[in-house]
């Protein structure tokens, strides 16, 4: 499935000055290609994602049915030990649905998104799109998979330990993640403690990946690719970059002083007289904050959020003016725009926080700076949706999902508006609403566009089409069950239903009977909407299936490609062959107009890529068809 | 293909691409130090003891600080060395550079390992206690590590392992300190283990708890898929019948019980734990941290249960250096006591003559330092006295006040000073005129105990965690820049340019582990 590196390859001249083709090995695993890179990120992430899925639908089974023993078609992935273990006469207990749901959380965020959203679409397509031969340090990228990956073994090899994987959240509070898993005697060997160390290396990871993504922006364009040239993916992975590189070290700041908490008994965030039902008065100096582990989890987390966006809606910005034949509106709005809400997602983290008891003078300050960021993220979502408007619009794969994408985004942002206030938050936090507000970002909003991302540039990965049917069968589905799942979570959200019951609110039932007990029959009012829940989370796992076989068998059966441009686009990566080669491009490459010139008046087709030497033949029409682009 | 602009800038940025990157890589670096230097600030201003302040030695740091501002300087020559074309200069200015890395671990080690043989006592009380255990009795624990006299002592009579949890190095260390003594351990009871019994009597060992571990996992994973089957049945057929139609999951619930006659012939055994009886009874003693100790019975943290007599277990310390009441006075006065009093009444000058003696002396040394101060300072307007003895000096008995007391204030012979104020005071010569008390704390009035270790309190723990960061990345610096130093000259000789700019961003990385440096010693030695 990888790049065949043959067609390209006369511009191949090693650094030690002798020609030899690459081993399998070198090839395909320890490559330091990004396009091969960007292929093992993407199949990597894709695994993950299918077992953060998984994770989920036990979750699920346990919210919707839990009295039954988990049924047979999710319970035959457990060995009996391990069925031992965690389930209760294969009923999910409490510890083995915290355990899931916080892997749940970690693998979906951490190893799935955006190992897809930037490892992936990042690295395959970014130097392609700035007429780059490679990355700016290929090995160093090379490396930055394989912690990655390191980091995510660690963190799933947990699942076999004694201890069991993490199963503090996904956010990893202390003093709860401080004490978890206290029993085991090597702490090195527990789960939680695993996580921490998982969460190290995949800082690490992203901090080389970062660099060399901002350094290749930066000096590796091509000529002309000035930056107001830049294809506004390119722009997005800059900003993402930028996001990782600074929000994350204090993460790694927080995982490693919670590590020492763990391993060698401090109490940075131990407060003192801290006293558990088994442990009694803990024996620990105390002293510490369990509120400063919030404030650098979220300096990261939130940011985080636009690490995972920011790629997604890139995607989406390259497919629609593809598909529309006219130029994206309001390029430099975008521009401006993301490049502010990197600034902006800086200063909003205590908005996850309003329920800590900061002080109402620091929740009024991160309330404003919160309702401050949705301008340029609505910014954004506007000016694709205008794009819209007046295009010849082609309902090819990509667009279908792009299109979904605008409306499924808007639900996730507007349905964030009321979380953003602190009064209202006070009552929502930690309800299904909030996990219904980010799920509808993530899911369908994210998600759909990583899957337009997929089907926009499969066919320059691998020289073939994905069906046509197949996708049609994968979206309709997926498109219907995700609003299945996660629109009744804002609904029992309102009704105040928990986001951390194990048993989906089952316990409160038997109270319902009693009259006063309000809450006990608000919750019997809205919990059978679990069951429809579960059941659109299990269809729509089915439902990916025909996505997984059109990945595959459209590598071998699939259409093949009349030209190297087949969605007749403008951006540099349509330059290369088809699969690009070693070294990508075969000309010397260069920019000589924007980004998004479809339709010019008075060209001779409707698209006039980037790459295409304006006509010096025909002096007269020169003006008009060189808008100043760049300025 | 070739990267482009490794070795020459590219004209509209200006730079190479390693420049770019050794800058970015230095802004994630400062957000990296950024977070612990915030959380440094964030836990000293909530910090709900008096923060221990100037508490280590400044000179080592004081030595620290120079060198590493040394370095920095040797290694711009280095590279201005390799500017000019003159390989000896950058050899010799690399070599110093890399020297004072060394010195810098060197001294940070000395400074760590003093620490690490530093005993601290909190009492129930607030009562802070430094000094050290007794060394010639110290014990070894299972890895080997020194446990002092901080331990935990049981007369086991009867152990029972959690054939789960057992940790495997526990279990041979209580072999070890058996055969010691004498001991006999040995099964309790019968046990049946793949269908074989093993006999009351059996001695236990790792291998004995290995193979019933073994036939419990698989017993369990038996039962529980025989469980989960007849489970998933009753469900079958519970929701199959006419009158639970249409009920939901909650109220079918109540009504569904696994047949237990109907399984009983499917299910194993299981042997969750295995009791062993210690013949004679057994003094054992574990670290405190490894042990919930009860009168009757006590657990250890891999579960295992130790029936028998809690022994007396004292915290033994020989040479208390250092008497701390700040944190006494702190609790004191949010309750509104009187300071004095609360001191007075504490165990510690209660149960010890040499500490009261010391706190007397402490209280006389304070009044001289008030008249002292009002003397040569005066009142202001009000009539305060301008200038008053510290916290620190009216409440903490230090070990330089414990020479002082013995000896009168010392300042004899210098090589003495200089090294005690590395490694603290030198007992053996100390020893003689009993400057140091010796104290023998029960272990009810032991609130924690430890080394000066990150576990002692978030002081230490910020201190360790940063200035280690720090050293990991001295040690990455000296690897890399020594790389450029032994392996550079290939890459001088085909293009000298090269390794100039290579050794430009190893430079820029080892000016800003300096500039780290310049911010913790502050920080950590002088505020």
């Amino acid at each position: 499935m990888s790049a065949h590196a043959a067609t390209a390859d006369h511009s191949h001249h090693d650094d030690h000055g002798h020609h030899h083709e690459p081993g399998f090995l070198q090839k395909y695993v320890f490559s330091t290609d990004h396009k091969t890179i960007g292929i093992q990120y993407g199949i990597t992430a894709m695994l993950f994602l299918l077992f953060g899925f998984y994770l989920m639908m036990v979750m699920r089974w346990s919210i919707a049915y839990p009295h039954e023993p988990l049924p047979g078609w999710m319970s035959w992935v457990f060995t009996d030990t391990w069925q031992a273990r965690w389930l209760q006469d294969g009923k999910v207990t409490g510890d083995a649905y915290n355990m899931f749901g916080a892997m749940h959380g970690t693998i979906m965020v951490f190893l799935g998104v955006v190992p897809l959203g930037f490892g992936a679409f990042g690295n395959y397509v970014t130097p392609l799109q700035i007429g780059a031969v490679d990355m700016a340090f290929p090995k160093l990228n090379m490396v930055s998979y394989w912690v990655y990956l390191l980091g995510g073994l660690t963190m799933c090899a947990s699942f076999f330990m004694e201890s069991g994987a993490a199963k503090s959240g996904w956010t990893n509070y202390s003093p709860l993640a401080g004490f978890a898993d206290g029993q085991i005697v090597n702490q090195w060997l527990a789960g939680q403690t695993q996580w921490l160390l998982g969460l190290v290396l995949l800082i690490t990871s992203s901090l080389l990946g970062s660099v060399n993504f901002i350094t290749t922006i930066i000096n590796l364009r091509a000529r002309g690719m000035t930056w107001m040239r830049l294809p506004f993916f390119v722009w997005a992975m800059l900003v993402t970059g930028f996001l990782l590189l600074l929000a994350f070290p204090p993460l790694e700041a927080a995982g490693i002083m919670q590590l020492v908490d763990r391993v060698f008994h401090s109490s940075f965030f131990m407060p003192s007289g801290l006293f558990t039902k088994s442990e009694g008065l803990a024996e620990l100096s105390g002293g510490g904050s369990p509120l400063l582990f919030q404030h650098l989890f979220w300096f990261l987390g939130h940011p985080e959020v636009y690490v995972l966006l920011l790629p997604s809606i890139a995607c989406v910005a390259e497919i629609i003016p593809v598909n529309t034949r006219r130029p994206m509106w309001g390029y430099k709005s975008m521009v401006y725009g993301v490049i502010v809400l990197g600034f902006l997602s800086f200063i909003v983290w205590a908005h996850h926080m309003y329920l800590t008891g900061m002080g109402p003078k620091i929740s009024t300050w991160f309330q404003i700076t919160t309702v401050l960021i949705s301008v340029p993220s609505v910014i954004l979502l506007t000016a694709l949706m205008i794009s819209l408007w007046g295009g010849s619009i082609r309902f090819t794969p990509a667009m279908i999902w792009a299109c979904a994408f605008i409306p499924m985004f808007g639900i996730g942002g507007l349905t964030g508006l009321p979380l953003a206030f602190n009064l209202v938050d006070l009552h929502l936090h930690d309800t299904y609403y909030v996990i219904g507000h980010f799920h509808y970002v993530v899911a369908p909003g994210i998600l759909f566009g990583l899957f337009g991302g997929v089907h926009h540039w499969y066919p320059k990965i691998t020289g073939r089409y994905m069906s046509k049917t197949l996708n049609h069968l994968h979206f309709w589905p997926t498109l219907i069950c995700m609003n299945f799942l996660f629109f009744p979570m804002l609904i029992q959200g309102m009704a105040g239903f928990h986001r951390r019951w194990y048993n989906g609110g089952d316990a409160y039932l038997a109270k319902a009977a009693d009259s006063t007990n309000v809450f006990a029959k608000t919750v019997a009012e809205f919990i059978d909407l679990n069951i429809m829940m579960s059941w659109a989370a299990w269809l729509m796992a089915l439902f990916q299936l025909p996505f997984i076989i059109n990945l595959f068998f459209s590598m071998f059966r699939g259409k093949k490609v009349e030209s190297d441009n087949p969605w007749n686009a403008t951006t540099l990566e349509w330059a290369t062959p088809t699969p690009p080669g070693h070294g990508n491009f075969t000309f010397d490459v260069a920019s000589y107009r924007g980004p998004y010139e479809y339709s010019q008046p008075g060209a001779d087709k409707d698209y006039t890529p980037q790459w295409e030497k304006p006509k010096v033949e025909a002096p007269t029409e020169a003006p008009a068809t060189a808008p100043t682009a760049d300025h | 293909m070739e990267i482009p602009y490794i070795f020459t800038p590219r004209k509209d940025t200006g730079m190479v691409n390693s420049k770019i990157a050794i800058w970015l890589f230095l802004a994630s670096e400062v957000m990296l130090f950024g977070g612990f230097f915030s959380s440094y600030v964030y836990l000293r201003l909530g910090a709900d003891y008096p923060w221990p302040e100037r508490a280590l030695p400044v000179l080592p740091g004081l030595i620290n600080t120079f060198v590493l501002i040394a370095s920095s300087v040797t290694v711009v020559f280095a590279w201005a060395g390799l500017k000019l074309r003159k390989w000896r200069m950058f050899q010799v200015n690399m070599s110093i550079t890399i020297f004072c890395a060394a010195i810098f671990m060197v001294l940070k080690g000395i400074e760590y390992n003093v620490k690490f043989h530093h005993q601290a006592v909190r009492l129930d009380d607030y009562t802070i206690l430094e000094g050290h255990l007794n060394y010639d009795k110290n014990t070894l624990d299972a890895n080997g590590k020194e446990v002092g006299e901080d331990v935990i002592r049981v007369q086991a009579e009867k152990l029972t392992f959690s054939t789960m949890r057992y940790h495997a190095a526990w279990v041979e260390e209580i072999l070890r300190q058996a055969t010691e003594k004498g001991s006999k351990i040995t099964l309790a009871e019968d046990v049946l283990i793949e269908g074989q019994s093993v006999t009351k009597g059996t001695e236990l060992s790792v291998a004995l708890l290995k193979r019933v571990c073994k036939n419990h996992l698989d017993s369990r994973g038996n039962n529980a898929s025989v469980r989960t089957d007849a489970l998933r049945d009753e469900w079958t057929t519970a929701k199959a019948k006419a009158e639970n139609a249409g009920k939901r999951g909650w109220e079918i619930a109540p009504t569904i019980e696994i047949n237990a006659e109907k399984i009983a012939p499917l299910l194993k055994k299981e042997t969750s734990s295995l009791a062993f009886v210690v013949n004679p009874p057994l003094q054992l003693w574990f670290p405190h941290r490894d042990i919930k100790e009860g009168d009757a019975q006590s657990r250890l943290r891999d579960d295992t249960v130790i029936d028998g007599k809690l022994l007396d277990s004292p915290v033994n310390i020989h040479n208390l250096d250092a008497i701390d009441f700040r944190h006494l006075v702190m609790k004191a006065e949010e309750k509104g006591l009187d300071p004095i009093v609360a001191i007075e009444n504490s165990w510690l000058i209660k149960n010890s003559e040499e500490a009261k003696a010391a706190w007397n002396w402490n209280k006389e040394q304070t009044a001289k330092l008030e008249k002292e101060l009002l003397d040569n300072y005066g009142v202001d307007e009000k009539g305060v006295a301008k200038r008053v003895p510290t916290e620190t000096e009216r409440y903490r008995i230090g070990w330089k006040d414990f020479i002082s007391k013995a000896n009168g204030v010392d300042k004899g012979d210098a090589e003495i000073v200089i090294s005690e104020e590395f490694f603290g005071p030198n007992y053996k010569l100390r020893e003689a005129k009993h400057t140091f008390p010796h104290l023998k704390i029960p272990r009810k009035e032991v609130f924690l105990s430890g080394k000066f270790t990150p576990a002692w309190n978030t002081y230490y723990a910020i201190y360790f965690t940063m200035t280690f960061l720090h050293g990991l990345h001295v040690i990455g610096g000296a690897v890399v820049l020594g790389y450029y130093l032994f392996r550079g000259k290939k890459m001088y000789q085909s293009n000298p340019e090269w390794l100039a700019n290579r050794v430009e961003v190893g430079g820029l990385f080892w000016h800003f582990v300096d500039l780290v440096w310049i911010f913790l010693f502050p920080i950590l030695y002088l505020m």
